[in-house]
């Protein structure tokens, strides 16, 4: 990577890291938070969406888990690193699972399962009180008690920071390369060797870890969950929303599409009130049919064409 | 028996609620039931069939085409005075042509593009859909009332059916009929399967893409249309009705093997009696989970579904 | 380049979104602004939209009579969507960018559970006007105040009414499987059981669902003397209707208000109609309560929207009218001033009834058992406040007249 690549990068994180010195307000701070936490879910997802190519969109069983690992596990009087870990775990067995049954399949029907695992966990969470709470919900420890809303945006920052750093080491190694054969064509792949089985429930582990992270940051901030707010497949439409919207496949992709979708929900809310989805759904509609790779794909490929 | 645990799942709250010795008519009735709301299913199911088997386009608004089909429904008896069951041939129409004019508007600029596309237009399409009629009639519910919604007819001493579920059942099978025939019979039907077998192929045999996908599209959408016109007397009225159906209508697709319109169908009468019967013996609260797990026992033993004969 | 892109041009383009898109609050010093979050879009909306009429009423009449402190009153909503995480950022958008004082919400159990630990962190004095969930008044803040009464209350006088009309020893709960459905349940089965009141059945039904005739078979076989409801609108209509078509004929259909209490449900347009007929119900409120200032609030309702509030509305206007009386007691805008004053409020004749908080905050509000008959809510218990007889058993569905 070039050094310059990397100051720029290094002096982007420190930016966002000082952020909370000009930024007071809970409330906007929630709304960084929230774009923070998704760009890092977008990144997460991208490592299965953006560069293997298989479309994801039951990411919600992975974000629960965080989140109900964190309340359960702690619950169960296990010290916080443990917690973390044991959550991270959770939702690498679930990928374990999904992806064992799912990977078999092709383009639409690997989606539509996804879905479907997604929905039984979400059930499961719903009807399993004495385990989940149920819909009456359970309380999650606070990871913070002062300066909450900095705290969590500086968490938010930091594994933003992380899942960058892991993408990029993918995207240079040789599982990278593995993933975007893959991704291009997964027969051609198989015939030269690379064990695609493998390679993408790799990637899905991966994937599934940093996502429950931020499950579980997500569930603390609010202090109490309910399966509807965690496990609903409204999250896994948005996180894999943020993803492609940015440009599935980009480093940048999930970041901006995350600072975009946010930032115009909030501004819609207060702007348009009843009528915010109706915009926000024609939003999508009309990236969809203008920037068709994304708002960074398609920045990117006009920056190409100006090259030539 | 009652409150005993069976097998591996675990019995939400106390043991008052658990499984319980039903007799032969009580489940033969349950059955029924599901088949009659199954009727309902096949059709929204068939018309994602339709979609998804030629354009392999994941349809996220599907529901919401359903819901307009029942405010279309609605309206038409509000200011026409005629029931659904009368109306639905002004529906399928209307709807038709909403779908056609998606088709061509919409999604037809952004063919070839990636999956991830299309599911992100249609899953727009979709909110913007249920947002924009919750604008124009509001938030509230809203349901009709006509003298056949209460006659029961009773078939033996055991069996009762509720007069509206077999008339909505009737028309559903002549409509699901009808596509097949269209399918099967016809020569657009045979482009369309002509394009789900091979799409880059199909314009050197000079089929016309866009005007066979356009008219599919449009059916399909019709076809969800029709289901909700028929499920606005039983049932009511409000902008997210047909979010549920939706997901439903995907496991349908799966279980039915790809393009398969009968496929389709029949996954649609088995997944509204498995959810009877699971209701029936568990509990309602479980019946959801079930059409899950059974979408992905599928996926895992039989890809190509339990009805399809096609490849994953 | 991408990296630029991602780690400098980032922080400052969301920075910025962000800035640009809020509003700052609190510059207008000439309104005195309360906060509300409610369910304005979303599955809760027509109970939102309740919300937003009453109070709509409620500010019109606060304000020509001089509004609080001397300013006129400004609601400022937020919508959370029938969502509890969105109720949750309406809290922090409300108190820290419109710096109101005090908040009254949400409409639904689960949105009001989420935003308890909130406005505690916050703290902003909190005014409950419609969860009956028991657990929103139970996590032990001093900042929540409830005014309508809680599913446990709703099961004691359920009970009370049962033992002294018929004593029937056998109940089967059918309840929604939602924080709503799932605290009454368990609210009524402790209670029945103490009260030595057998449960033989308890069902769990996901809502809107069209068909619960397995679920009414299931409780069919369990031949309880009572079924219990806890549902919304929508499922109680499908329930009833579907109860007929089952043949499913207990000698009391009861419930926890909610659906079962709406104005709509014994209409044939909007609601179950000859179906709901001989159903009982715990109220919180009718337009024929006998309460100070009721009738006033039903006919300002009724020239507002063309029709007759349910009790959502009636909350929501009683939530507002505590709010405001509190804050002229306290006599600034203090959070904690008005919470203070919240404590203390003690007025018995309000429109809503008498309004005081123990020190859960919760307001021991008197509840009435309702039944419908001729299509119409009629108090049939306490005896003191009933206006007609109760009619026990209710008769078979084959023999009604008029299905």
């Amino acid at each position: 990577m070039k050094r310059w690549q990397l100051a720029a990068a290094l002096a982007g994180f420190v930016l966002s890291l000082m952020v909370p010195l000009v930024v007071t307000s809970d409330y906007q701070l929630q709304v960084l938070f929230r774009i923070y936490l998704f760009a890092a879910l977008g990144l997460a997802w991208n490592l299965v969406g953006g560069y293997a190519g298989q479309l994801s969109l039951g990411h919600a069983a992975y974000f629960g888990a965080g989140a109900y690992g964190l309340a359960l596990f702690t619950r169960l009087g296990f010290p916080m690193w443990a917690v973390l870990a044991m959550l991270v775990l959770l939702a690498m067995l679930f990928a374990l699972l999904i992806g064992g049954v799912s990977f078999r399949l092709r383009g639409p029907y690997f989606a539509l399962a996804t879905i479907a695992f997604a929905e039984v966990v979400h059930a499961a969470a719903k009807n399993l009180p004495s385990v989940t709470g149920g819909d009456v919900g359970v309380q999650v420890p606070a990871l913070f008690h002062t300066h909450v809303n900095r705290s969590f945006y500086l968490c938010a920052v930091v594994l933003t920071a992380v899942t960058t750093a892991v993408t990029v080491l993918i995207s240079r190694s040789r599982f990278g390369y593995y993933l975007m054969a893959i991704r291009e064509d997964q027969d051609t792949a198989l015939a030269v060797g690379v064990n695609a089985s493998r390679v993408k429930l790799y990637a899905l582990l991966l994937s599934a870890g940093f996502t429950a992270l931020a499950g579980a940051l997500y569930g603390s901030l609010f202090l109490f969950i309910v399966p509807d707010q965690v496990l609903s497949i409204d999250i896994s439409n948005e996180i894999a929303i943020v993803a492609m919207l940015g440009g599935a496949g980009t480093l940048a992709g999930p970041m901006v599409g995350a600072a975009v979708l946010e930032s115009a929900s909030e501004i819609f809310k207060s702007v348009f009130q009843e009528a915010h989805l109706l915009i926000y759904g024609l939003l999508l509609i009309v990236v969809v049919l203008f920037l068709p790779e994304g708002i960074v794909g398609s920045v990117e490929g006009m920056l190409r064409k100006r090259k030539r | 028996m009652a409150g005993r645990p069976r097998g591996g799942m675990r019995r939400p709250g106390s043991g008052a609620g658990g499984r319980h010795r039903v007799d032969f008519y009580t489940s033969l009735q349950a059955v029924v039931n599901g088949l009659l709301t199954g009727g309902l299913y096949a059709l929204v199911g068939m018309g994602m069939a339709l979609i998804f088997g030629v354009m392999r386009i994941v349809n996220f608004a599907h529901g919401a085409f359903m819901m307009l089909g029942m405010y279309a429904a609605y309206v038409l008896f509000l200011d026409g005075h005629l029931n659904p069951y009368v109306s639905f041939p002004i529906v399928a129409l209307v709807m038709y042509a909403v779908g056609h004019v998606t088709y061509m508007g919409l999604l037809r600029p952004i063919h070839g593009q990636s999956d991830f596309m299309q599911i992100l237009l249609t899953l727009g399409i979709g909110l913007a859909l249920t947002d924009g009629i919750q604008l124009v009639f509001g938030a509230d519910y809203h349901q009709i009332n006509f003298p056949l919604l209460s006659k029961n007819i009773h078939l033996g001493t055991h069996i009762t059916v509720n007069a509206p579920w077999v008339v909505s059942f009737g028309i559903a099978l002549v409509v699901g009929a009808g596509l097949y025939f269209f399918v099967m019979r016809t020569m657009i039907g045979r482009a369309a399967r002509a394009i789900a077998q091979n799409r880059n192929a199909a314009p050197l045999m000079g089929i016309h893409l866009h005007r066979v996908q356009a008219f599919w599209f449009g059916l399909g959408v019709a076809a969800a249309a029709v289901a909700g016109a028929l499920l606005l007397p039983v049932f009511y009225l409000y902008p997210g009705v047909g979010d549920q159906f939706t997901l439903k209508a995907f496991v349908m697709v799966v279980l039915g093997g790809m393009e398969s319109i009968v496929g389709a169908a029949m996954a649609g009468l088995l997944l509204g009696v498995v959810e009877s019967l699971t209701s029936l013996y568990w509990g309602n609260e479980w019946a959801l989970l079930v059409d899950f797990v059974i979408f992905i026992l599928v996926l895992s033993l039989r890809p190509s579904g339990i009805f399809g004969r096609q490849k994953a | 380049m991408k990296h630029i892109l991602a780690r400098v041009l980032l922080p400052a383009v969301a920075l910025s979104v962000v800035l640009a898109g809020c509003k700052s609050g609190g510059e207008q010093s000439n309104t005195f602004r309360i906060g509300v979050v409610t369910s304005l879009t979303g599955s809760a909306a027509a109970f939102g939209q309740a919300h937003k009429n009453g109070y709509t009423v409620a500010v019109e009449e606060l304000n020509a009579k001089g509004g609080v402190l001397g300013k006129k009153i400004e609601l400022v909503y937020y919508d959370d969507q029938s969502k509890p995480d969105q109720a949750v950022q309406g809290v922090t958008k409300l108190v820290d960018q419109d710096h109101v004082p005090i908040i009254l919400g949400a409409y639904s159990s689960e949105n009001t559970r989420a935003i308890v630990p909130v406005v505690t962190q916050k703290q902003v004095p909190l005014i409950i006007p419609t969860a009956v969930a028991d657990n929103v008044v139970q996590t032990g803040s001093p900042w929540v105040f409830r005014i309508c009464a809680g599913s446990g209350s709703f099961a004691a006088s359920t009970l009370d009414f049962l033992k002294n009309n018929g004593d029937p020893r056998t109940m089967a709960i059918v309840y929604e499987n939602t924080n709503f459905g799932q605290s009454n349940d368990k609210s009524m089965r402790e209670e029945a059981t103490a009260a030595g009141v057998k449960i033989v059945d308890e069902e769990a039904y996901q809502a809107s669902s069209p068909d619960y005739k397995a679920l009414l078979q299931r409780v069919k076989a369990k031949n309880p003397e009572v079924i219990y409801f806890a549902s919304y609108l929508l499922d109680a209509t499908t329930l009833m209707r579907q109860a007929a078509e089952v043949g499913l004929n207990p000698k009391y259909y009861t419930s926890a208000g909610t659906g079962f209490a709406a104005a709509e449900f014994p209409t044939k347009d909007k609601g179950a109609g000859a179906y709901a007929e001989y159903t009982f119900s715990v109220s919180q409120w009718l337009p024929t309560a006998k309460w100070k200032g009721s009738k006033e609030f039903d006919e300002a309702f009724t020239k507002l929207t063309g029709a007759h509030p349910a009790y959502h509305a009636m909350e929501a206007y009683a939530a507002l009218l505590v709010a405001v009386a509190a804050i002229q007691k306290a006599g600034n805008a203090q959070p904690a001033g008005i919470r203070d004053a919240l404590k203390a409020v003690d007025l018995p004749e309000t429109p809503f009834g008498p309004i005081k908080f123990d020190e859960h905050g919760q307001n021991a509000h008197p509840l009435l058992i309702t039944q419908i008959l001729d299509g119409q809510y009629k108090v049939v218990w306490p005896k003191a406040a009933a206006e007609a007889e109760p009619v026990i058993p209710a008769p078979a569905w084959n023999k009604r007249k008029g299905l």
